[in-house]
């Protein structure tokens, strides 16, 4: 069971990686629309440590944080972003198109696009015999498309092992969630398709973490979907560029002073179970890691632009062109 | 031996065949198991295989490509069937940015092997039902385009889609789903056993020295019909079935040409911005702007298919049609 210190950690680690990122944007190492996950991090620190490698997790455009949760490898990781040839994907998928198929971990770029994938990984552990469960996580905006509601039919209508996480941060891009849903809440769509729904403050890692747990214990036991609905806020705008002038500064700055890492840091102290010197000490250790990881990412070289028109096909048979 | 079989119970043996070899082949799709399909194209498989194999979905395209998707990335070899190619509006968005990306944008450490099985094909459906859109899937890339034209292809490129690496594209012409293989000028002797017809290679289903002429699925057997005509004309027609769009069999098309000199493309997928534009910009690249004495397409001409037959007619390439062409290129010469 992962402690809360330890999803603390975790949530250093993704605050430090995302402004790792950052830096790459004003230096042109980082190109198209990089979306960091700065102030959700409660939500992927509530995943980590819960999933198996052989669970399948579908992740977003947003999606760094997630795949640190599902354990893939974080310098390969900024490796790609920075677009090396290290880099996870070797540069052909870059910020949006992370993929790890040893841990079953992929992300899409297109919005709603990762549930059905989710959902072919529960019916593949179905197909196996095996009790492993596929997780979708998205964004408010995804819940309104068409395939979401596929997807949770399917999902319902099959008993299939899937755990779709809402990340609701109130905004797609610019527009509002209550004026895009028919419903207060994404949660209470859930008995539609035979699900179970929860909402829960994705601020407090400790929430998402035990409803997180239930949802998986659900679909483990052949119990069928749910959705954990994790309400929080992006810090930053949609993408690194966005003008963010559709939210106003007392907004953000409220939603600042309910920044998940300081309320679990106030929380461990509050508790006991760490002092403002060790997470301190702490945090400037993970911090000096990251950067020790983007030092080295830096130095490794791009990818060949002679293998720009690899891979299209697993065998090569376009002779002619 | 000549089998009594039509084309879908081709396609059906030969899924039969590699679901038997390969226990990571699943199907999917709307009406694909209790009903067999509604061609009847996976025909008596989910009574073989069972439910969860041959797995009946709701009226779902994103989520059944989705989940081809899910299935793949999870060691699967999923058949995910489309009842007819024009659905594909409403699950594009899987099956280009997904199902054939993925390996790309992995640098190649993810496989798609997905066969999205598909019919296509004017048979008096109208605009929404008809059509054959091989040349949109051929513009994206990632994708192998397969279009079989008779028995023995449909079912050795049927093994051969199941067992690619890549995902393929494999569209069935719904004029020829039902017909029997005597029926059939070439193609028509299919072997119980599995066998496989290679993903790329066309085939010159008949020899000719004055004009190429070069066509896929539903239109080979009336252009052979045609090419026979004209051969009592004092015209010899060579006529190659590309069998795949994707990939395009050139070299077939150029050692063609470059004997005939003179080429007629039959498509009845859309004219413009598609095969036969392609298939004459790639022989001109490659034996130079000279080396046509004529050219000539023949493809429905940029309209929605018609509903009424007798429309349909006037705009699709059928054997009157193909026969005009062929005899306005000959008196030209």
């Amino acid at each position: 069971m992962t402690t809360l210190p330890e999803r603390y950690a975790y949530m250093v680690w993704m605050r430090e990686f995302e402004l790792a990122c950052l830096e790459g944007v004003p230096t042109h190492e980082v190109h198209g629309e990089l979306h960091l996950g700065i102030g959700q991090e409660a939500i992927a620190a509530g995943i980590a440590g819960v999933l198996r490698a052989d669970d399948a997790l579908v992740s977003t455009h947003r999606n760094h944080l997630h795949a640190i949760a599902k354990g893939v490898d974080m310098r390969a990781m900024l490796a790609e972003i920075f677009e090396r040839s290290t880099g996870l994907c070797g540069g052909f998928g870059g910020h949006m198109h992370l993929f790890d198929p040893s841990l079953k971990f992929s992300a899409t770029g297109i919005v709603g696009a990762g549930l059905p994938v989710a959902v072919g990984h529960a019916y593949a552990a179905r197909l196996r015999g095996s009790d492993a469960v596929a997780v979708a996580v998205v964004g408010d905006g995804a819940v309104n498309s068409g395939g979401f509601h596929e997807s949770m039919n399917m999902a319902g209508a099959m008993r299939l092992p899937v755990i779709v996480v809402v990340e609701n941060n109130e905004w797609a891009i610019s527009v509002p969630f209550h004026l895009t849903s028919a419903t207060d809440t994404v949660a209470e769509r859930a008995s539609a398709w035979g699900a179970v729904g929860v909402r829960v403050d994705g601020n407090d890692v400790v929430a998402v973490a035990s409803a997180f747990q239930d949802a998986v214990a659900r679909a483990r036991s052949g119990q069928g979907p749910s959705i954990v609905e994790a309400t929080c806020y992006r810090f930053r705008g949609h993408f690194e560029g966005d003008s963010d002038l559709y939210r106003t500064e007392q907004e953000k700055e409220a939603h600042r002073a309910q920044d998940p890492l300081l309320i679990t840091h106030r929380r461990l102290v509050a508790s006991g179970l760490s002092t403002d010197e060790v997470l301190s000490k702490q945090y400037a250790e993970i911090r000096a890691a990251v950067q020790d990881l983007l030092a080295s990412v830096r130095a490794d070289p791009l990818p060949d632009a002679s293998t720009a028109r690899d891979h299209v096909f697993v065998a090569s048979t376009l002779e002619a062109r | 031996m000549r089998r009594n079989l039509n084309v879908s119970q081709c396609v059906a043996e030969a899924l039969r065949l590699e679901m038997a070899r390969d226990p990571s082949v699943v199907v999917l799709g709307e009406d694909v198991g209790r009903h067999g399909g509604v061609f009847g194209a996976t025909r008596g498989l989910q009574k073989t295989f069972g439910a969860d194999r041959v797995l009946d979905t709701p009226i779902s395209e994103t989520a059944i490509t989705g989940m081809a998707v899910g299935l793949a990335l999870d060691g699967f070899r999923p058949v995910a069937e489309l009842m007819f190619v024009d659905f594909i509006g409403v699950c594009l968005d899987q099956v280009f940015n997904a199902i054939a990306k993925n390996h790309y944008m992995t640098g190649g450490r993810v496989r798609m092997p997905i066969v999205i099985k598909t019919a296509g094909g004017c048979i008096g459906s109208g605009a929404q039902h008809s059509q054959c859109l091989w040349g949109l899937f051929a513009h994206l890339p990632g994708l192998k385009v397969v279009t079989p034209s008779n028995p023995y292809d449909a079912k050795g490129l049927m093994a051969s889609a199941v067992e690619s690496d890549d995902p393929v594209v494999y569209i069935e012409h719904k004029g020829l789903l039902l017909t029997r293989a005597e029926d059939f000028t070439f193609g028509a002797d299919v072997p119980e056993e599995r066998y496989t017809v290679p993903i790329g290679a066309a085939c010159v289903v008949r020899p000719g020295d004055d004009v190429s002429l070069v066509t896929l699925s539903g239109t080979v057997l009336p252009s052979l019909a045609a090419a026979e005509q004209m051969a009592s004309r004092g015209t010899s027609v060579e006529v190659i079935d590309l069998r795949s769009v994707v990939p395009l069999d050139i070299a077939t098309i150029i050692a063609s040409v470059a004997r005939t000199g003179r080429l007629l493309i039959v498509d009845e997928d859309y004219l413009s911005f598609g095969l036969s534009g392609e298939i004459v910009t790639r022989v001109i690249e490659e034996l130079g702007p000279n080396a046509l004495r004529q050219v000539r397409r023949l493809a429905v001409p940029d309209v929605p298919i018609p509903g009424a037959l007798s429309l349909e007619r006037a705009v699709v390439p059928n054997l009157a049609s193909i026969l005009m062409a062929l005899e306005q290129m000959s008196n030209a010469s």
